[in-house]
């Protein structure tokens, strides 16, 4: 323990003096951040696809679905319930609402009941959907017709492009930061400062606990500064509950460092583990959503979004600080993150290599 | 121009008296057993074996590429042998290494350390592995680094550098310390100021391994030798016992100068010179080992009068380990 508690000091004393790592990594989200910020600033949305059934086909059901044709927030598609749901489950739609036969009577009634189907599986959808019905209602509702979405409420965001790349940036941003440990791990081994280490008593278990929990700190105060410069200057909101957010960056983080110590354990050469940390990051940067969606990404590609723990790292920040979900909603994304890290240590440890 | 069939015996004398005094003697602290490291084609570890005794400073010497670094790294849990068995305070290497270790300081032949940690930090982050750790403000005045404590690794000389790299063998207050080449860049204050923490060490039962290649070094600090050579121990004894394989009293070292019309008395010519036990060609000089000194020494001088030849830098000193070592390995250390 007390060889823990040194070695982790030691460790944020030695990042705390390489200002130009702690610099670069953040560097990279605020300045997607700010190039983005400057170039949707508020004004560039995702623009959700919505699939629309009238089983009802009367002329009020009609007025509404032209109008929502007509809307700029959302694309919509008509069809019948079969085909609409499918489309959703090929990840074509984010969310299909359904006014069932009867809609025009309960609505004269007082009291209609839409039936609303999302995409549970994808979080980002599922998020993108929740958003833009309450949106469709909303504006449906701007008549005042008393309709009751069968879901239960959620607040309505305006969601923004800014807003929703924010946390796409804090997970891109973790990655790169953390996946990066291999080649340093690399490059102590390759100038002889692991051999003097493999002189000593100490444990390997040790030395990775020690730099995970350094880089932890690190990566917290990196995440808290882009979301402070998100929120000042871009004035992106942060809905869900901070300490929440701590935790899913931690998992994050930790995921990352495990993925580096492996790529740390089976490298020789410095080059090597760069060049295999790029491979590996800049094509997860994009399948794990961190710039856009990829809730509209071909079925075929699904495994492959599924698998990367940053498409999970993103999907938690995201319903976090876009939607403001509690735990119970980014529970699938917490399990995955939590597995990525407790396989990746063993292997991690594994791997390990003094000389 | 090594004399082959004499090392056997040279070996043979010397394991014998070794084995002789180890019976009488407490048990080993480093036993090392038929040890073999290769690296692909290369054997750098040829069936090696020797032992270390408590409180006793045990040099190894061998030209460059001998294996002493491959021999010296297995024992510090370092790097995996090929085959043979190290054990190191009666506990096996492979098995047992980390409860070794703690027990172990260790030099290394280069040390690179973290380049955002300072002098100090080092050193108290080195303490923190062992369970015992001296203060870092003593360890910083044993080796006469107290004004680097702030300084950063890369900001040191390379002699400082040594030092450093010498306080963090001292960090555990080991019972065996292995010391790689720990004199080599030192000047010669730093140097004999080492000499006196090993042999404070050595006072306090602290048994050493070291490894030089200043002859005149090991020939005061140690109490045994194994000189190696290929991977294998060619001659194992104390300082004295090893000069005393040479059978000479004295070397006798000349330069030739030969002017033109007149040939150069070849090394054959005076190998049969009176008393002559060995002679061989150094970098520019001819030296002769002889067991009596007059007669040799008047004989080599009427042998240039009478080739016509003047000799040059004409030096006699009693033989010393450096001879020992240039005869056994046939070549000159340093070159
Ligand atoms: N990691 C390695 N991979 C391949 N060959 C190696 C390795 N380490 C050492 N060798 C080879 O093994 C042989 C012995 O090397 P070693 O470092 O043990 O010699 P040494 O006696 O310490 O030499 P020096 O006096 O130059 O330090 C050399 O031929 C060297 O090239
Ligand atoms: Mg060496």
């Amino acid at each position: 323990m007390r060889t823990y508690l040194r070695l982790t000091s030691s460790m944020i004393q030695m990042l705390r003096r390489n200002v130009a790592l702690v610099l670069s990594s953040l560097g990279l989200g605020i300045v997607s951040i700010l190039a983005f910020g400057l170039l949707f600033g508020n004004g560039g949305n995702v623009t959700p696809q919505l699939g629309v059934v009238d089983e009802d086909q009367t002329p009020l059901t009609t007025q509404m679905i032209q109008s929502l044709a007509h809307s700029t927030t959302v694309h919509i598609s008509i069809g019948s319930r079969a085909t609409e749901i499918d489309a959703l489950r090929g990840a074509h739609l984010n969310a299909v609402i359904i006014m069932p036969a009867g809609f025009t009577a309960a609505l004269m009634g007082g009291n209609a009941q839409m039936p609303v189907y999302y995409d549970q599986s994808n979080p980002t959808s599922w998020l993108i959907a929740q958003v833009t019905v309450q949106q469709v209602v909303q504006q449906l509702s701007g008549v005042h017709l008393p309709i009751t979405l069968q879901t239960q409420a959620i607040s309505v965001h305006n969601l923004r492009t800014i807003d929703f790349l924010t946390p796409g940036m804090i997970g891109m941003m973790l990655m790169w930061a953390n996946l990066g440990i291999g080649t340093i791990l690399v490059s102590w081994r390759q100038v002889g400062i692991m051999r003097r280490l493999a002189a000593t008593p100490l444990r390997p278990g040790i030395l990775i606990a020690a730099q995970m929990s350094a880089r932890l700190l690190l990566s917290l105060i990196q995440a808290a500064m882009l979301l402070v410069i998100a929120m000042t200057v871009f004035k992106v909101p942060v809905y869900g509950n901070l300490g929440l957010l701590a935790g899913v960056v931690t998992l994050g983080t930790l995921t990352m460092l495990a993925i580096g110590f492996i790529i740390g354990g089976l490298t020789a050469k410095p080059e090597v583990a760069n060049a295999i940390t790029f491979l590996i990051s800049f094509p997860m940067m994009f399948l794990g959503g961190s710039y856009f969606s990829v809730d509209n990404a071909p079925a075929f590609m699904r495994p492959v979004t599924q698998f990367l723990p940053l498409t999970h790292l993103n999907d938690a920040l995201r319903q976090i600080i876009n939607n403001g979900a509690s735990f119970a909603a980014i529970q699938n994304d917490v399990f995955v993150l939590i597995a990525w890290i407790v396989l990746g240590s063993l292997v991690a440890t594994r791997a390990f290599r003094w000389v | 121009m090594r004399i082959s069939h004499e090392n056997p015996s040279v070996g043979g004398v010397a394991r014998v008296s070794g084995a002789t005094l180890t019976r009488a003697a407490p048990p080993s602290v480093v036993r090392v057993d038929h040890l073999v490291k290769r690296y692909g084609a290369t054997t750098a570890v040829a069936d090696l074996s020797f032992s270390v005794r408590p409180g006793e400073i045990f040099g190894l010497l061998g030209p460059n590429g001998a294996g002493k670094t491959s021999t010296i790294e297995i024992i510090e849990g370092i790097r995996t042998p090929d085959s043979g068995t190290v054990e190191v305070f009666g506990l096996d290497i492979q098995r047992q290494r980390r409860a070794i270790q703690g027990r172990v300081g260790v030099q290394l032949q280069s040390t690179t350390l973290f380049p955002e940690l300072t002098v100090q930090e080092t050193l108290g982050l080195f303490g923190s592995f062992y369970p015992h750790a001296r203060p870092v403000r003593e360890l910083l005045r044993e080796v006469a680094l107290e004004e680097k404590a702030h300084a950063f690794p890369q900001d040191l000389s390379g002699g400082q550098r040594q030092r450093l790299a010498l306080a963090l063998a001292l960090v555990n207050e080991p019972e065996l310390v292995i010391l790689d080449e720990p004199t080599t860049g030192l000047d010669p204050q730093s140097r004999r100021a080492l000499w006196d923490i090993i042999q404070q060490l050595r006072q306090r039962g602290v048994a050493i391994i070291l490894t030089t290649h200043f002859m005149d070094e090991a020939q005061i600090l140690c109490d045994r030798i194994a000189i190696v050579d290929h991977g294998q121990i060619i001659a194992e004894d104390t300082p004295a016992g090893l000069i005393a394989l040479l059978g000479a009293s004295a070397a006798i070292a000349f330069q030739v100068v030969v002017p033109t019309g007149a040939t150069a008395p070849d090394l054959a010519m005076v190998r049969q010179l009176p008393g002559v036990e060995d002679a061989r060609a150094g970098l520019d000089q001819l030296i002769l080992y002889t067991r009596q000194t007059e007669p040799t020494l008047i004989a080599l001088l009427h042998l240039a009068e009478h080739a016509g030849v003047t000799l040059e830098h004409l030096q006699l000193h009693t033989p010393t380990l450096e001879d020992v070592f240039i005869k056994l390995t046939g070549r000159q250390l340093r070159s």
